[in-house]
């Protein structure tokens, strides 16, 4: 039973993977050689990756330092296609930029055959569910958008996984990924190496060519996914996870994230 | 002390010779290219900082194999091999077989690496392969767009 469930889901997820707005975080520059400078992020929804769509929130915006404190931007715009975070880069090191990351509730259900949504978690459906409401599920849902900029000598304080949540490990680091070279990375769920992620990898360019080569990859028992980018450039990794979790407020738990990086020429 | 351990790499053939040329530029503004020569093992491992041609920090990430491998790990042995920025024309550089730390190093297969970036300019890297301590080196590699002809020669 639980095998068809995540077998279900995995389909069900793929496709929210693919047709929902992504949310990124796109630096300006991924690779300083200098301090006290400042590079300018990119926050946008998109359809293809890095092709600006909608200007997001900034509220949530957050810089990892790399002595793993978290500061806010310089300045923020929020406009209509992208919105604009500048970021001083006052010290050496890796540097996490993220958005997102707040845990929300949605419940969904049919009503007359129509599927429906609801913001709010088991309770508050409880309540405001319509009468006749058919398979209803609520989810803890939680999304997070990032990138890693590295001044000078790379660091790993904004790498180190917390254990909680939809994360990675990399047998390099972000800024060692180099066009030609495998990387293996694992997917962790609250710090395991989990099964069932779902993973998407994209690169820069998609509305000037015909194939969008994208690699789609769900993981096995190992949490690993193995990758040889074929050119330097701007890639997107987006990971999506969904099991069943019941608690008083949810039935199911989804975690996402985007990862925006470059892969260095040779 | 140093001059013994130079010498005592004499009997792998003394030194690599390099010959470098820097093209002239036809068209366009033109800023003295970012160059970075220096020698890889097997593993692509770095081995020895040949020579660093360079200004401001701003721009040495856009030498970005060197940046990666050797520039922003270890800022005291670039600035030990920094030289100022060239025109165009024609550079000779030696390595005598030595590591970072001026030790001699075992007979075998190498890479010479050089790399170039330019403001308005390309991105050029040239690796070639040799073998150290064994052979006589008599190489001649193709000009590119921002590194010209190089050639490379063993001397006793």
């Amino acid at each position: 039973m639980k095998l068809l469930n995540s077998v279900v889901l995995g389909t069900a997820l793929f496709s929210s993977v693919v047709l929902a707005h992504t949310m990124t975080v796109l630096p300006s520059h991924f690779v300083q050689s200098k301090t006290g400078g400042f590079i300018t992020v990119d926050l946008s929804a998109t359809n293809m990756t890095f092709q600006a769509d909608k200007g997001i929130g900034v509220d949530a915006f957050q810089v990892y330092l790399p002595d793993g404190s978290i500061s806010k931007p310089a300045a923020v715009f929020q406009g209509k296609r992208k919105s604009l975070a500048d970021v001083a880069l006052t010290t050496d090191g890796t540097y996490r930029l993220e958005n997102g990351g707040t845990a929300r509730f949605f419940t969904s259900y049919e009503l007359n055959g129509e599927r429906k949504r609801l913001m709010g978690d088991k309770q508050k459906a409880a309540a405001e569910l319509p009468k006749g409401a058919e398979k209803v599920v609520t989810t803890q849902g939680r999304n997070r958008a990032f990138a890693f900029v590295t001044v000078n000598k790379p660091t790993e304080a904004v790498l180190t996984p917390t254990g909680h949540g939809l994360e990675f490990s990399m047998d390099r680091h972000p800024a060692d990924v180099v066009a030609g070279e495998a990387v293996t990375m694992t997917l962790l769920v609250d710090g395991k190496p989990a099964a069932g992620v779902e993973l998407d990898l994209s690169r820069d360019g998609e509305l000037y060519r015909n194939e969008p080569g994208r690699i789609h990859h769900t993981t096995d028992q190992s949490g690993r996914f193995s990758f040889t980018a074929p050119e330097a450039g701007r890639y997107l990794l987006e990971a999506a996870y969904e099991a069943n979790s019941p608690s008083t407020k949810a039935d199911k738990v989804r975690e996402s994230f985007t990862w925006a990086f470059e892969v260095a020429l040779p | 002390m140093l001059l013994l351990s130079v010498c005592s790499s004499a009997s792998y053939g003394a030194s690599l010779q390099i010959e470098l040329a820097l093209p002239k530029p036809e068209h366009g503004p033109y800023h003295r290219p970012y160059v970075a020569v220096w020698i890889e093992d097997p593993a692509e491992k770095p081995v020895r900082l040949i020579e660093i041609w360079r200004e401001k920090p701003d721009w040495i990430k856009d030498l970005r194999r060197f940046w990666r491998k050797t520039g922003r790990a270890d800022q005291p042995l670039v600035d030990a091999r920094t030289g100022a920025t060239k025109g165009p024309g024609v550079y000779h550089l030696k390595w005598l077989g030595d590591d970072n730390d001026g030790k001699v190093v075992a007979a075998g297969e190498y890479l010479l690496v050089i790399e170039a970036a330019r403001e308005h300019g390309g991105r050029n890297i040239v690796k070639q392969k040799f073998n150290w301590g064994g052979s006589t080196i008599d190489l001649t590699l193709p000009a590119g767009s921002e590194i010209g002809a190089v050639t490379l020669k063993s001397e006793k």
